[in-house]
């Protein structure tokens, strides 16, 4: 079985954003990148079913400039067989995307796309639900917990009321929640392999796909810095600075 | 002189007996030179290490200084057996050669070499004495107590180590009563009276006196040298072989290429230059340095280590001789195939010590420091580190984050690097580019820019600067993680990495001028001082507490007038592993002196932070290390324990004891500092 894993470069968790000056979007000059953290688990349960003798091979894909293909190694060095890298300079957009892995997947035939919820960047939580769409396969979105057995997976989800299962013939989409593994420290032996993987490098022309923006963006902005918060003394000072000051009460 | 069917035995005897201590000296010498070169010199400055090596080991400094007691018995043994040297030469010679040539006779010495050999002989068998004592009558806890989750060889847990001790005693008593009764028989046999030889007379008075009792002479000569050629093919695997190897361990210190000596707080680095090395730190037992394995054989199996180790102290799986011991035992039952070029069967983690046990090390170097030949178990805990973390990504969990912030945020709690300069946001902190004329450049670390309690100290330490007048700046956002953690913690890779931007960093904030360098976290100040001129990085560095004392000596600050009862705790970092424990007592002792803990300077006790301890969970034990340091700190009956680094800080001060009421605040010397002056500007109206 073949799990193709799409993968995500974006500005690192740990990095303060900062809006550029003419609010067109975010200055991403000198600006530390890295993988998804969605996609990095989704890396990982890739890798763990080859680990554990279901999958047979661990394709990753990213899209976008040249520079994805550092995310892409890391990708490898975690233990991905093999990557591919879908070159363009537009500005991708979830339905643009999904529509290109849609491409993608027809091309590579996996068995199981499996893509983090969201992008810690953008936040959409769109691109597997739309993938899914495009070709109409069953989604198993949120896994906290994925099984594999007889041609069908298994799917755990966190909803707000508890926990759901689904069960999904294959092939289908997966996309991953935070609590579904926590991916692996790289070793250095590791990281020297990826340097000799296969990753090819395709041009969006390449692909039978339009990946045009449908959407405009009118303006970025940062949000209103948090008020520092004060201190009381004692519980009546608390319920009345909730009741006259907050008015929440 | 013997009769010549003796002297023929004798020389057959003596032949097969050499022949197969031969060939276990040349297994151990294949094993070691099989061992990884060094990256420091091991061997330059011949002389001085020979001299250094002779004065240790004649002065018996190393044995005397941890133990008292035991080393005045040790010396007993060790001049006398040094004596017996030449006793056994001569008595060889004697008993081999006719009269005429016995070497001493009639010269004025021998009268002195006779009463050497007797009574150094007598001090040699008190010795002896007192250490079967002290092993198997008064059971001293201290030599053999391992904790029960200690990894231990086979033969070892079976009491392999009281065997051997009962072998060697009983040679050595042997051999030298044998040498003592071989005398007191000779005086018999001539019926005479030495005043030279008190104790063979005495036992010439008790066997008697007539001819016949030469046959005593023969006896004690068979018995005391047959003894060595009986005993020299053992020898070899016994704890005993460290009178051959202690000596040179003791001279193999690590020395940087221009001779100046490396003290523990420097690691050796790897090289990844090479991009088909597969294998980083060290899995298999010939991955070690030769150094490492020379250890093996070194180590006296005293327990000293274990003794002072905070991780074995509070109950966990680790202890460092077990580490020695272990190998030694491994070594021994595979030296002759390793000789024969096979590799070694096992990797050390199964046999060396447990999981467990290899993450329980805070680094703290109370090992090294302590061990009476030179061992450095610290430093095969960091590679082993090194093999696990980077060529099989197996280590604590919590560890995962910790490095994943380091690569990303450049510090370990994974906060933004734009917000480094946060901590100096009520408080002017220059940076580099805002006071190029700066004199001292102040190393904030991380903990100092991001961790709530430690900003305390970097904000009271800016205040002192500001006070005294020193121009200072501060690299600002610029600044990143030192990479002390990730090498401790074996990611090598990781702290290389770090430690080349923050070279680059602090090469071009320093230009070519002469600055100081003043840290207030003794883990950077080691990083800085130690492990950077690796990485090209070689700066003037100090740590804050010196600063300090400097400027209260030139009167740019004021003397101590705070009256509180305060301890002092030495940082690992600060203490052992750099030598620096007098300026923060100098700062600190005011009107009244500080009281110190049992376990000072030294001795110092860790806190448990060290070695990426502070980034995980404390490995399984019986008490926290922070606890059982608090608890002393707090027996001083002290109101204050300072404390010079800021995770010893948070640490102390989150451990369980500290919060109960009255408990002793835990607070740096700067902090002390900092409200001195306070003090100081309210009794004389100002400020
Ligand atoms: S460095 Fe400290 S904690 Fe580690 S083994 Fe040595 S004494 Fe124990
Ligand atoms: S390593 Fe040193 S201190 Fe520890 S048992 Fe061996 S000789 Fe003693």
């Amino acid at each position: 079985m073949k799990i193709l894993v799409p993968i995500k470069r974006v500005v690192d968790y740990t990095v303060k954003v900062r809006v550029k000056p003419d609010g067109s979007g975010v200055d991403l000059n000198n600006v530390k990148m890295s993988m998804n953290p969605f996609d990095e688990i989704g890396v990982e349960e890739a890798i763990r079913l080859k680990e554990r003798g279901i999958a047979s091979e661990v394709v990753v894909v990213s899209l976008g400039s040249g520079a994805c293909q550092e995310t892409i190694r890391t990708a490898l060095a975690m233990g991905a067989d093999r990557g591919v890298l879908v070159e363009t300079d537009l500005e991708l957009q979830p339905l643009g995307i999904a529509r290109l892995l849609k491409a993608l997947v027809l091309k590579e035939q996996p068995q199981l796309v499996i893509l983090g919820k969201q992008a810690i960047d953008d936040d959409s939580n769109q691109t597997g639900q739309m993938l899914a769409g495009l070709l109409n396969w069953p989604q198993g979105t949120f896994a906290s917990k994925l099984e594999i057995a007889d041609g069908r997976a298994t799917v755990t989800r966190e909803v707000d009321g508890g926990l759901e299962t689904l069960e999904l013939p294959l092939p289908a989409v997966i996309t991953t929640d935070l609590r579904l593994n926590e991916p692996r420290y790289t070793t250095l032996p590791n990281i020297m392999k990826a340097k000799r993987r296969p990753l090819d490098v395709l041009q969006v022309a390449d692909l039978p796909a339009e990946a045009v923006p449908s959407i405009k963006t009118l303006k970025v902005q940062p949000p209103q810095p948090r008020k520092p918060g004060i201190r009381v003394s004692s519980v009546e000072e608390l319920v009345r600075k909730l009741r006259e000051e907050a008015k929440v009460i | 002189m013997l009769t010549l069917p003796e002297k023929l035995l004798f020389i057959i005897f003596a032949i097969l007996s050499i022949y197969l201590t031969y060939i276990g000296f040349s297994q151990i010498i294949v094993a070691v030179r099989k061992g990884q070169p060094e990256y420091y010199s091991r061997s330059n400055r011949l002389f001085e290490r020979i001299r250094e090596a002779f004065v240790r080991t004649i002065g018996q400094t190393p044995v005397l200084k941890s133990r008292p007691l035991v080393g005045v018995f040790h010396s007993f043994i060790f001049y006398g057996f040094t004596f017996y040297l030449l006793v056994n030469l001569i008595d060889l010679i004697e008993g081999l050669l006719p009269p005429s040539f016995a070497p001493l006779s009639g010269s004025p010495i021998s009268s002195w070499f006779r009463l050497g050999s007797d009574v150094l002989g007598f001090l040699v068998l008190v010795g002896v004495i007192f250490f079967v004592w002290r092993r198997f009558v008064s059971r001293d806890t201290k030599l053999e107590r391992f904790n029960d989750s200690v990894l231990l060889q086979a033969e070892v847990r079976a009491g392999g180590i009281r065997m051997d001790s009962l072998i060697v005693a009983g040679f050595i008593f042997f051999h030298v009563g044998f040498r003592l009764f071989e005398a007191g028989s000779l005086l018999a046999a001539e019926g005479r009276l030495d005043p030279w030889q008190p104790v063979a007379t005495l036992i010439a008075r008790v066997v008697g006196f007539g001819p016949d009792r030469i046959i005593g002479w023969h006896i004690g000569w068979w018995l005391s040298l047959g003894l060595i050629l009986l005993f020299l093919p053992y020898f070899v695997r016994s704890k005993h072989i460290h009178i051959f190897v202690a000596p040179i361990r003791l001279g193999l210190g690590r020395r940087a290429a221009t001779g100046e000596k490396i003290g523990s707080g420097a690691l050796d680095p790897l090289n990844f230059e090479d991009e088909n090395v597969e294998q980083f730190g060290v899995a298999k037992l010939e991955q070690l340095r030769w150094s490492q394995v020379l250890d093996a054989y070194a180590c006296i199996q005293c327990n000293r280590c274990t003794n002072v180790c905070p991780a074995h102290e509070t109950g966990k799986a680790l202890a460092p001789s077990a580490i020695e011991i272990n190998k030694r035992y491994e070594l021994n039952s595979i030296r002759a195939t390793l000789a024969k070029g096979a590799e070694s069967p096992r990797p050390v983690m199964e046999f060396a010590l447990s999981e467990s046990a290899l993450w329980a090390c805070t680094t703290c170097g109370a090992c090294v420091g302590i061990c009476p030949v030179g061992c450095e178990p610290l430093i095969d805990i960091v590679d082993l580190r090194r093999d696990a973390v980077m060529t099989k990504a197996q280590f604590p969990q919590d560890l995962n984050s910790a490095f994943r912030n380091l690569e990303r945020a450049g510090n370990p709690w994974g906060l933004a690097q734009d917000n480094r300069k946060d901590w100096a946001k009520e408080i002017a902190a220059p940076t580099v580019e805002e006071n190029p004329d700066f004199d001292v450049l102040y190393w904030v670390g991380c903990a100092g820019a991001y961790d709530p309690s430690a900003q305390k100290i970097a904000r009271a330490f800016t205040e002192i600067l500001h006070h005294a007048k020193v121009r200072f700046a501060i690299l600002g956002n610029s600044e990143k993680c030192t990479g002390d953690l990730a090498r401790r913690a074996g990611n090598e890779y990781l702290y290389q990495n770090l430690g080349a931007e923050n070279v680059q960093i602090l090469n071009a904030a320093l230009g070519n001028r002469d600055k100081r360098v003043v840290a207030t976290c003794p883990h950077c100040f080691n990083a800085l001082a130690n492990d950077y001129p690796q990485l090209g990085g070689k700066y003037r560095v100090m740590h804050h507490t010196q600063l300090i004392s400097e400027l209260v000596s030139d009167n740019r600050l004021p003397e101590l007038i705070l009256d509180e009862n305060i301890t002092y705790h030495d940082p690992c970092y600060l203490g052992r592993h750099n030598g620096i424990y007098d300026a923060p007592r100098q700062v600190l002792n005011g009107p009244k002196r500080i009281i110190e803990m049992q376990r000072s300077r030294e001795n110092s006790f860790c806190c448990g932070a060290g070695g990426a301890q502070f980034w995980k969970e404390e490995e399984p034990g019986n008490t926290r290390v922070t606890e059982n340091r608090f608890q002393e700190a707090q027996a001083t009956g002290a109101q204050v324990i300072a404390a010079g680094c800021p995770f010893c800080k948070s640490m102390l001060s989150s451990s369980e004891s500290a919060g109960e009421t009255g408990a002793p605040l835990v607070l740096d010397v700067a902090e002390l500092v900092a409200e001195n002056l306070r003090r100081v500007k309210s009794k004389l109206g100002i400020g």
